[in-house]
């Protein structure tokens, strides 16, 4: 088994392939010629992959390959209600549905909605609890818009879903997305006049645990959170060895809930990597203190990640993998120890996928 | 008929496609019956702000728009704006 990296970009779809070792990188592409790929999954029910695809022309889409990205069907027309007073302005994720509901997808997308398919992605339809949700007045968009671009499924119950949302915080729905309740407790919005509001948080990334979903992870625009009560209460993380609490993507290990990885940038004002150079920075115990981890990353550097440009699969030991604004794909085949650079020279990254290979 | 020419990335998303022949008698009603309607008309129905269409070489923006009619002998051309700057 080794792994495939769908590698989203300003300009199409890149897949990188590995095997076991993922010491070297076969790069394939660009597919998606004329798309904007703000994030693309395989999904592991049958291997399928779908892309949230953008073009500032013709508008906000979900291709789907069921041949690794020879071909592409697009779903059909991808839009809100007239009546909401809203119009789809970007695709920004897609996540598989629960393992036991084949054909069932999710996608998050700008301005703060969310959508379902249950026909493997041919048509979606917008999720009314997120779109009319009590709560929505008090949302409000940053620099990548109102966009929902955290979409998670608790693998132990189908009916537990949370998205993300950038700035309204993070959502929970106990019943297959009927409804949903804010969970922000915690979570500061220094950015506000109400510092701890029930919603308006600027989460950047939230991410899961799979082996244990009562935990939850997320860089916000004010700090690093983890939660072990799915979302009911956050605490704080940043400090302890962390440079700066702001940062966008935040990676996991698909075995030890206690391990995190998050790339710091110097701030809201100035979002570059810290201190000049490219450095990834690992926790081991849930977030109490964190080290540098950035064996073989430029030392010299001021990079971007976005929020989906990041990624882990779940080989031993697992893979960890990142793309920079300036089209490099790094990848750690050990854990965040060393890295190596996969791909250089590529269209600036917007999303990093690890999957399964073959 | 009228005849329909489409740039590149639409002719791709129409199986390659970058010619087709109508016989329908308004540009929206031709544009509506392609299989990338979903790309030129946006979630509300609307032909999107940067798709440009010109009739016989004339941009029916301000001449009727979408209910610019066809009589069958007309060449309807789609057009995405040009611009420069960061944005694409």
């Amino acid at each position: 088994m080794g792994t495939l990296l769908l590698v989203g970009t300003r300009k199409g779809l890149f897949l990188l392939r590995s095997d076991e070792a993922r010491r070297e990188w076969e790069l394939e592409g660009p597919t998606l010629v004329g798309w904007s790929v703000y994030h693309a999954a395989r999904d592991p029910r049958d291997g399928v992959v779908y892309a949230a695809a953008n073009n500032w022309v013709y508008g906000a889409t979900v291709q789907r390959s069921d041949d690794l990205g020879k071909s592409w069907e697009r779903a059909e027309q991808l839009g809100l209600p007239e009546e909401s007073g809203l119009k789809l302005e970007a695709a920004w994720h897609v996540e598989p549905g629960h393992e036991s509901q084949p054909g069932t997808l999710w996608l998050g997308g700008d301005p703060g909605v969310l959508f379902r398919s249950d026909d493997s992605g041919a048509t979606w339809e917008p999720v009314r609890g997120i779109l009319e949700h009590p709560t929505r007045e008090r949302w409000h968009p940053g620099a990548g818009g109102l966009c929902c671009h955290s979409v998670q499924v608790d693998p132990s119950d189908p009916n537990r879903l949370y998205v993300a949302i950038s700035a309204a915080g993070a959502f929970r729905s106990d019943d297959a997305g009927e409804s949903w309740e804010p969970v922000n407790a915690g979570v500061a919005a220094e950015f506000l006049p109400d510092k701890y509001p029930e919603v308006g948080q600027c989460v950047h990334k939230l991410l899961l645990h799979p082996r244990q979903p009562d935990r939850l992870w997320q860089q916000n625009h004010c700090g690093v959170y983890r939660s072990d009560n799915r979302g009911s209460s956050w605490e704080r993380l940043d400090g302890n060895g962390l440079p700066s609490g702001f940062g966008f993507p935040i990676m996991i290990h698909p075995r030890d809930p206690d391990v995190a990885l998050v790339i710091p940038e110097e701030g809201a004002e100035n979002r570059v990597t810290c201190d000049g150079r490219l450095g990834v920075y690992r926790t081991r115990d849930a977030g109490a203190s964190w080290e540098l981890a950035a064996g073989g990353l430029p030392e010299s550097a001021w990079a971007v990640i976005l929020r989906e440009a990041s990624s882990s699969d779940g080989l031993d030991p697992a893979g960890l993998y990142f793309g920079t604004q300036g089209g490099s794909v790094f990848a750690s085949p050990d854990e965040g120890s060393t890295w190596l650079e996969a791909a250089s020279e590529l269209p600036p990254v917007l999303s990093v996928e690890a999957a399964g290979w073959p | 008929m009228a005849v329909i020419l489409l740039p590149s990335l639409l002719a791709s998303e129409a199986g390659g496609r970058n010619r087709f022949e109508t016989d329908a008698t308004t540009v929206g009603e031709a544009l509506r019956q392609l299989p990338i309607a979903n790309l030129v008309f946006d979630d509300h129905g609307k032909l999107r702000r940067l798709v440009n269409v010109y009739v016989d070489g004339v941009d029916i923006r301000g001449r009727g728009g979408t209910e610019v009619a066809l009589d069958g002998a007309e060449t309807v051309r789609v057009v995405a704006a040009v611009a420069g700057g960061i944005a694409p």
